[in-house]
């Protein structure tokens, strides 16, 4: 017994050790956005709210938050739209096309992100599709369509099938059947995998990268001002985007924990 | 009746909307992939692209020096990051694992956040951690380990392995949660009934029973670890050169996009057997319980 507990609380030290490892990354951007910057030297004697004076003037990077929740909010969109279509025809029975459109949604999930963005760039450019927030939003909607669908495709499947036939007993049509009897039930899934799919999309910079034109979202104006050197803001405008993804995260957890919780 | 039978039905009546639902993944999905495999057969040489199919961009990697040492380097770079994410994620899953309640949940909970923290941000703040005047080396000066601060952690390959293996530790955790969770705990009682140790329920029950969710971390991690490039342009430096650089320069200062499209074909058919191998290998295991 005592041998154990002993290997008991080493475990829980590692843990501890790897949450530090996972958690460090972020708070130390976090709290030397308080600080005062000298030479790329975090003052610590010199606390100071300067930096999110400088970002909130920062044109660029309100342009570039703009441009972000633009493309995300698109995304969210048309993702929900086409995973609830594809979830719907691909739970109403059983054959080959819809394997096949399963297999389709999930490649870009499988293949890495690198050669989505890649296939899309080359692809754009064939068909003169000038590069803008337009093939960004494409970019971002076939990258979430996968979790997006899947979530849905679980909620539908883990519905009673009696509801439907039930439903069409009583004289609904197709449509009423879809708006009185499934939509309710699939609301929550539908907000979590919206507010996932939004956080998947305010993050994604490698596809991003490969299919903007001249327009930058968040994480790549990130990106070119980390290239370029250091700027104090850098460190404030972390802290902003951390608050803003700590909140969709516990959105997120609060509209698809509980459901997952009683349902297995 | 005829309600009945509504499947057949609707199945019939809404071929536009069939239709409707294969446009978006075919026009963006598939062809695309399509335009990128005929991309890596195209040739381009000063500028003038060669719509004339060809072998010569896969010639070019197997015969040229440079690229298959760099996609062997890369193998091994991910292999590593695999290995090393385990042997940090397997204990952590092995404790959330066996804990009892919610409170299981809400530190794997806990666990996946920082993913959906910003990437770059990460890699950044990483890369100020492991930098001459981050925390690490401040640590290492403050415990008398070393006299001056170390520059063996920035812009090489271990910084991008090191980088990796903590961006994707969560990646290896959940698989192998996943895995332990499933064990029944009756079996662990039966093995300690029957007399065996604690290090051999372990060694012959658990890690067994737990081995195809340790192979789908490691086929998760490697896989993701060999697609980024975000990571090795920004830790890596002038050496430390990965296969995911190579091809995201074809598209940009090299401007070789048939080029770029063979060596990513030859990316994904890596990526194709590194999840094949670990379908298999998972299966297998599992089939034996």
């Amino acid at each position: 017994m005592t041998r154990d507990s002993r290997g008991n609380w080493f475990l829980a030290g590692f843990t501890l050790l790897v949450f530090i490892l996972l958690y460090g990354p972020i708070f130390v951007p976090i709290a030397s956005s308080f600080f005062a910057l000298k030479q790329g030297v975090v003052n610590w004697q010199q606390p100071t709210t300067l930096a999110y004076v400088t970002l909130a003037s920062n044109e660029g990077i309100l342009v570039a938050l703009r441009n972000t929740m633009i493309v995300g909010v698109s995304a969210v969109v048309c993702s929900l739209i086409l995973g609830m279509a594809s979830a719907l025809y691909f739970n109403s029975g059983r054959s080959k096309g819809r394997a096949l459109l399963q297999f389709i949604i999930f490649l870009p999930f499988l293949m890495p992100p690198i050669i989505t963005g890649l296939a899309l760039l080359i692809y754009f450019r064939e068909i003169d599709f000038d590069r803008s927030l337009v093939t960004v939003i494409i970019g971002h909607t076939v990258f979430v369509l996968a979790l997006v669908y899947r979530t849905l495709l679980v909620r539908l499947q883990s519905l009673s099938r009696s509801l439907v036939e039930a439903s069409y007993d009583l004289g609904a049509s197709g449509f009423q059947t879809f708006r009185y009897v499934l939509l309710p039930n699939l609301t929550s899934a539908m907000i979590g995998a919206g507010v996932l799919a939004f956080a998947l999309s305010f993050d994604e910079t490698m596809i991003t990268l490969l299919v903007t034109g001249t327009d930058n979202t968040l994480p790549t104006r990130l990106w070119a001002m980390m290239r370029l050197g250091f700027t104090p803001d850098i460190n404030a405008l972390v802290a902003v985007i951390l608050a803003l993804t700590t909140l969709m995260c516990l959105l997120a957890a609060r509209y698809l924990m509980p459901r997952e919780s009683t349902g297995t | 009746m005829s309600r009945r039978r509504f499947k057949p039905a609707t199945a019939s009546s809404h071929w536009p909307a069939t239709g409707a639902v294969f446009a978006f993944p075919i026009a963006f999905i598939l062809l695309p992939l399509a335009a990128f495999l005929a991309y890596s057969f195209f040739w381009t040489e000063q500028g003038v692209m060669s719509y004339a199919l060809t072998l010569r961009n896969y010639a070019r990697f197997f015969t040229d020096p440079v690229f298959l040492p760099v996609l062997r380097q890369t193998c091994v770079l991910c292999l590593e990051v695999a290995f090393l994410t385990v042997l940090a994620g397997y204990p952590v899953a092995y404790f959330l694992a066996s804990l009892r309640g919610r409170i299981r949940y809400i530190l794997l909970m806990l666990m996946l956040v920082p993913l959906l923290m910003s990437y770059v941000i990460k890699i950044y703040a990483i890369r100020s951690i492991l930098g001459g005047h981050g925390a690490l080396n401040r640590a290492l000066l403050w415990l008398g380990l070393i006299d001056e601060p170390l520059t063996v952690f920035v812009f090489n390959l271990n910084a991008v392995l090191l980088t990796l293996t903590v961006l994707l530790i969560p990646f290896a955790v959940l698989p192998i949660f996943l895995s332990l969770e499933r064990i029944p705990r009756s079996l662990m009682d039966a093995s300690a009934d029957l007399g065996a140790s604690a290090t051999q329920t372990f060694m012959r029950v658990i890690l067994p029973l737990s081995l195809p969710g340790t192979i789908t971390a490691l086929t998760f991690v490697f896989v993701l670890a060999i697609g980024d490039f975000l990571t090795p342009q920004m830790v890596g430096g002038q050496s430390g050169f990965t296969f995911g650089r190579i091809i995201y320069s074809q598209f940009g200062t090299a401007f070789n996009w048939p080029f770029g499209a063979a060596l990513s074909v030859i990316l994904a058919v890596v990526v194709i057997a590194a999840i094949a191998l670990g379908t298999i290998f998972g299966r297998d295991r599992s089939a034996l319980k």
